[in-house]
């Protein structure tokens, strides 16, 4: 078995308690200004990554995050691991009885409110392709397009719950309509994601084929959501009863999370998929504590994510892959994709007008889960550098943007 | 049919009563229910039963509405053919029925959940309110401790005046009207950037909040006899109630009437009703406040 060395170990934790601890200063900093946490991080790792450490001190940056060697392979697998346990969390807050449970107006909103943009960025990235420098071959052009249609009809639970709770939101008619949808969205965008992610591998390995790995993908997801929601439903009392409390919850939780992870993984689907139905058949339970799910939450956010969003910096020179025209072709889309789409959605489904236009910015929130997305896309040489920098300045602003813009318009 | 006699039609008082009648080993004891409760609300009594008439039935209803004392010329009995869900809420409609009686057991076998009962389905249908009887007996119970659903929801106020208006009726000891606080992403939304002050205020905010509004619409409640208290409870919406009146020992559970139209994606996704229709804590009743 491969070791790490001495030094290499020395490395590898300055580098981890360099990305922890300075993120979190820049987040407390954030916070006086009412930024979001993951643009604090985002931050650290443009600086402590190519875009700034690396110019000014090309010596520390490759000491720290040296490119060769086990350090980051070390490195890879704690990402790794770090965007599995951010889908596992983003799941457990995904609750589709709540979408049911709104009825009409949530169908509305998240059918429409992922349709328009979906549509608009497929049709965009189709017909424009040059505009991306994407190759007007039919393979790639399709990945590309179907894509970006997701990337941009995904909306982030996370920001949007934030948002609402500052704004008081939460028990309202039009705060539930928004986390109803917003968790839709995602439930459908990392589906199809996962399919596009499939289509990639099935290209480079042709180990299965694609009709194979929906009927996987939907056999897995019904299975989960259904048979393992109800295991997991009749198991958790006898977890955070008989087991110590809370580890054994905690240990058993983030196990089948690996567990579902890595069976996804192993059928050609991409392990994000078992993490984030793992977190929706786990969070659904109607036995799991209020303790237990916020101690997941606060373990993953404050330990893995940091390390995730640090590293995306890490990855990319942001001012040498900044592209103005594909920034604003991605804002101008972003937004009016998704803010079109769930205004109309809302309208349709009975709400009023300043309010429908209110869920419209409210869902238009793209924050972290659109750069997890963009992420993963870049990983797997779906998309270039200076796309991903749009996206992820996207996520930045739609995130800033949706909470002042909601109550401009909220009745 | 008047159906505008239906609409907007208060829930209570309850003056029309209905009993489904199914000549099963419990029938009777659901007649002495119906009987008692008809008595306490001084309401007029319908029985129905689908399904053929014959002599026979005809003579084992007569002698079950005897023995509990049920007496023919106050009350009617209608005979009729088809499918059981739809004709009884039909008559219920027809006859402006205000509350419809019927015994149910506390937990369907999971095939039967899933296809939905009978008893059951009305539940999720029917336009007037419903009563499931979980554990009817010869003797007739007394629904002493009363547990009501305070939920934020223009149906609430309704439910909440009929509970006590029976409360007060059938000369119930405890009324306890529950709020479930299930704030869904809170979690979320407090992990990365809160202090633990700041949790708990916030989490001390959403109490009071619920607290407030509850208390706003007990206090213009004139509660007699009956005492009258609240409490807040965190957890899914209907599973949490469920399982507090499970253990307070209630004898009568009172809900607001679904919102929506359930189907079998609300048994499979579970959430609010049915979570209390899958597994009955105790007695049920479904407040329809026509709105």
């Amino acid at each position: 078995m491969i070791k790490l060395a001495h030094n290499e170990l020395i490395v590898l934790l300055l580098s981890i308690s360099a990305m922890l601890i300075i993120s979190r200063i820049f987040a407390e900093l954030g916070k006086k200004f009412k930024l979001p946490i993951v643009m604090g991080e985002l931050i650290v790792g443009i600086i402590l990554g190519p875009t700034i450490l690396g110019m000014i001190n090309p010596e520390l940056f490759n000491f720290l995050f040296p490119r060769t060697g086990n350090i980051p392979i070390a490195l890879d697998g704690i990402f790794s691991l770090s965007v599995i346990m951010l889908l596992f969390v983003a799941g457990m807050e995904v609750q589709l009885s709540l979408v049911l449970k709104q009825g009409k107006v949530a169908v509305y909103t998240s059918m429409f409110s992922m349709i328009i943009p979906f549509f608009t960025g497929f049709a965009v990235a189709w017909f424009f392709p040059e505009i991306f420098s994407i190759s007007n071959e039919h393979g790639p052009k399709l990945l590309f397009a179907l894509f970006f249609g997701t990337a941009l009809s995904i909306s982030a639970l996370p920001v949007i719950a934030r948002i609402l709770m500052d704004m008081n939101l939460f028990k309202t008619n039009i705060g539930m309509v928004i986390i109803a949808s917003a968790m839709f969205n995602d439930l459908i965008g990392w589906l199809i994601f996962s399919v596009i992610l499939s289509m990639t591998n099935h290209s480079q390995t042709d180990h299965l084929s694609l009709g194979y790995t929906i009927m996987y993908i939907i056999g897995f997801g019904l299975f989960m959501l259904t048979i393992g929601k109800k295991i997991i439903d009749k198991t958790l009392p006898w977890m955070q009863t008989k087991l110590s409390w809370p580890g054994g919850v905690l240990s058993i939780s983030l196990g089948i999370c690996l567990l579902s992870a890595a069976f996804t993984e192993a059928i050609n689907i991409h392990a994000i998929l078992g993490a984030f139905i793992a977190g929706i058949a786990f969070g659904d339970s109607v036995h799991l504590r209020e303790q237990a799910r916020e101690i997941i939450h606060q373990f993953v956010t404050n330990f893995f994510a940091p390390l995730f969003f640090v590293s995306i910096g890490l990855k990319v020179n942001f001012i040498e892959n900044f592209d103005p025209l594909i920034v604003a072709i991605v804002l101008i889309l972003a937004f009016l994709g998704k803010v079109i789409g769930a205004t109309i959605g809302a309208r349709l489904g009975g709400m009023s007008k300043n309010n429908s236009i209110a869920v419209g910015f409210g869902m238009n929130a793209r924050g972290a889960m659109e750069i997890i997305l963009g992420t993963l896309a870049l990983n797997a040489g779906l998309i270039s550098k200076p796309i991903f920098v749009a996206l992820v300045i996207m996520a930045l602003v739609t995130s800033l943007t949706s909470g002042p813009l909601m109550k401009k318009f909220i009745d | 049919m008047d159906l505008n006699k239906l609409k907007k039609r208060p829930s209570f008082p309850i003056e029309t009563i209905a009993v489904a009648v199914s000549f099963s080993p419990n029938c009777q004891f659901i007649l002495t229910e119906a009987k008692r409760l008809t008595d306490a609300l001084e309401a007029s009594l319908l029985l129905l039963h689908i399904g053929d008439k014959t002599t026979a039935k005809e003579k084992e209803l007569d002698e079950q509405m005897a023995n509990v004392g049920i007496d023919p010329n106050q009350s009617r009995v209608i005979w009729m053919d088809g499918e059981p869900v739809d004709t009884i809420l039909k008559l219920c409609k027809l006859n402006i029925v205000d509350l419809l009686i019927l015994g149910a057991l506390e937990k369907e076998n999971i095939l039967k959940f899933y296809m939905g009962s009978i008893a059951r389905n009305i539940s999720r249908k029917a336009k007037c309110s419903v009563l499931l009887l979980t554990n009817p007996s010869e003797q007739p119970q007394k629904f002493k401790k009363i547990v009501v659903n305070g939920v934020e929801n223009p149906k609430t106020i309704h439910t909440i005046n009929t509970s006590l208006y029976l409360a007060k009726k059938i000369k119930a000891k405890e009324l306890i009207v529950v709020n479930e606080i299930n704030i869904i992403g809170l979690a979320m939304a407090l992990s990365d950037s809160s202090t633990a002050p700041q949790t708990k205020e916030i989490k001390k905010n959403i109490t009071d909040e619920s607290e407030e509004t509850l208390q706003s619409i007990l206090n213009k409640l004139d509660n007699g006899e009956v005492k009258v208290s609240d409490k807040i409870i965190k957890g899914k919406p209907g599973y949490a109630i469920s399982k507090f009146a499970k253990d307070k020992k209630a004898d009568l559970l009172v809900i607001n009437s679904p919102d929506t139209h359930l189907n079998v994606f609300d048994r499979i996704f579970t959430h609010d009703i049915e979570y209390i229709l899958a597994k009955l804590p105790c007695n049920l009743l479904i407040v329809h406040s026509r709105l």
